[in-house]
């Protein structure tokens, strides 16, 4: 379970998160809506121990990593898999090395143990046709299922975090982002994605949190997203009256 | 805000001592990352080798042509090659091979390491339980000490026959003459204090560039302030660090001044 506590954030002078209060069971589908800045992304990364926040409180599984040290937080970080924004894709590594990068680096695997495990997983994705192509030649999409193979050969997380997945990708890619997202999930694996596109999130989440300006705002279930009163969400659900 | 300004300086100054010490930590602990630090000598060595030949062979040229103007009308051609021996191996080779490496090799990592850190990279290094300074900054430092005083050795040997073709085809000086010079400036003293300077220099651009790197914010201009900082702060640290080690070295080697 993640439990935020009145946590704080401010990157220099420009505070991020103002008391920000939310618990999250790992067996959640959850999407944390808001605009560009808002504070979405630092919400993961305040989650993996990745930034440290001002103020407050932030637990998980009943311990408080506030104050936690970068050794101590190695064994938090590894009950969660995240796909980055963009898939933060190792640019010096083609998409095998990429998938085989925490096999290789952590597992006594031989390299067809990890030839095999690496296939598997982009065949899992539907991308085992770009297994020898650098990241630059991959499109936004192929990204994003690599990033998640990637993030899956790693270990077996208690829940996915996902940034942005679907951002800066065509319809039908977004689709396939979504539809994995939910395959994934379907063992009781929770997840979180932190996205502006409301209609994306509607198909794969089913509790909602809307942030803005580091607050939040809102917190509750498809429906009263719909019809929440609240006008920047209003803005927000309006994208769907449009599809 | 003077006061912010300064604090924040601190703070950087304080940092960057922390990577540099956690840098050399990187080598006496495990996991060590012998490929990439392959990797990261031949980007910066085998990459270099050539601009600092080039580099080299026209400040030697340049340098000798002046010298020959100079002595010349004196009657003290005969001088050139000491002159030019001593001027390179104990000073302008270190510094102007450091320069051009900073100006490669500390820009690309800069660069480099600064897009990681806006593309997530390094975070998803942090999530898969790497650390990111054994990882990206020790290969960085050992690469630059080990491949530094490498091209200063093979610069130097260019700018002395860069030097030589000018003594001789330019300013009409014996070729053994102008060897044998260069031979009686070959002594230890000077030979100590043009060595000792690149791996100092060699860490100093590691750091630095690693430093500026992994502290970019901001986009694409985060990226371009990060690799003109690693740069400037590169090249002033190269000449105020030889500024010192001079002297220290003339101190330690019983020169006087």
């Amino acid at each position: 379970m993640i439990v935020f506590d009145k946590v704080r954030f401010s990157y220099g002078t420009r505070q991020v998160l103002r008391d920000a209060s939310f618990s999250i069971n790992a067996d959640e589908r959850v999407a944390i809506l808001g605009g560009s800045g808002d504070g979405k992304t630092t919400i993961l990364k305040l989650i993996l121990g990745l930034l440290r926040p001002d103020s407050g409180k932030i637990i998980i599984d009943g311990e408080d990593i506030t104050n936690k040290t970068e050794d101590a937080l190695r064994e938090i970080r590894r009950r969660f898999s995240i796909v980055f924004q963009e898939g933060a894709l190792f640019d010096s590594l083609n998409v095998r090395e990429n998938v085989a990068f925490w096999l290789r680096e952590y597992t006594g695997m031989s390299e067809e143990e990890i030839d095999q495990r690496v296939r598997e997983l982009l065949e899992m994705v539907g991308v085992e046709g770009a297994i020898e192509l650098m990241p630059e030649e991959l499109s936004g999409g192929m990204h994003r299922r690599v990033a998640i193979a990637r993030s899956m050969a790693a270990y077996e997380p208690k829940m996915f975090l996902y940034d942005e997945p679907t951002a800066g990708i065509d319809p039908v890619n977004a689709v396939t982002i979504c539809k994995l997202i939910i395959d994934l999930s379907k063992n009781g694996k929770g997840f979180i994605i932190v996205t502006h596109k409301v209609f994306d999130a509607m198909k794969v989440a089913d509790r909602f949190m809307f942030l803005k300006s580091g607050a939040m705002i809102f917190d509750g279930d498809k429906d009263q997203l719909i019809h929440s009163p609240i006008p920047e969400i209003r803005i927000f659900v309006s994208e769907l009256g449009s599809v | 805000m003077g006061i912010m300004k300064a604090k924040e300086s601190i703070d950087n100054l304080q940092e960057l001592y922390l990577l540099s010490f956690q840098g050399l930590l990187g080598l006496v602990r495990k996991p060590f990352y012998l490929k990439d630090t392959i990797e990261q000598m031949d980007y910066a060595g085998a990459g270099s080798f050539f601009i600092v030949l080039l580099v080299s062979l026209f400040i030697g040229m340049a340098l000798s042509l002046q010298l020959s103007a100079e002595l010349s009308p004196l009657g003290l051609k005969m001088y050139i090659g000491r002159v030019v021996g001593v001027s390179i191996i104990r000073e302008i080779g270190p510094v102007l091979t450091a320069v051009v490496f900073a100006g490669r090799v500390g820009s690309g990592i800069a660069s480099e390491l600064g897009s990681m850190i806006l593309g997530h990279q390094v975070d998803t290094l942090r999530v898969f339980g790497v650390d990111p300074i054994k990882k990206l900054v020790t290969p960085r430092i050992v690469s630059s000490i080990v491949m530094l005083p490498v091209l200063t050795v093979i610069g130097d040997a260019v700018s002395l026959f860069g030097g030589y073709l000018i003594a001789v085809f330019v300013g009409h000086q014996s070729g053994a003459v102008y060897w044998s010079s260069i031979r009686e400036v070959f002594n230890f003293e000077n030979v100590l204090s043009g060595f000792v300077k690149p791996f100092v220099f060699g860490y100093l651009i590691a750091c630095i560039s690693c430093y500026t790197g992994l502290s970019t914010r901001g986009g694409a201009i985060g990226l371009r302030r990060t690799t003109t900082r690693a740069v400037v702060v590169s090249f002033i640290t190269i000449v105020a660090a030889d500024f010192i080690l001079t002297r220290i070295l003339l101190y330690v080697l019983g020169f006087s001044v």
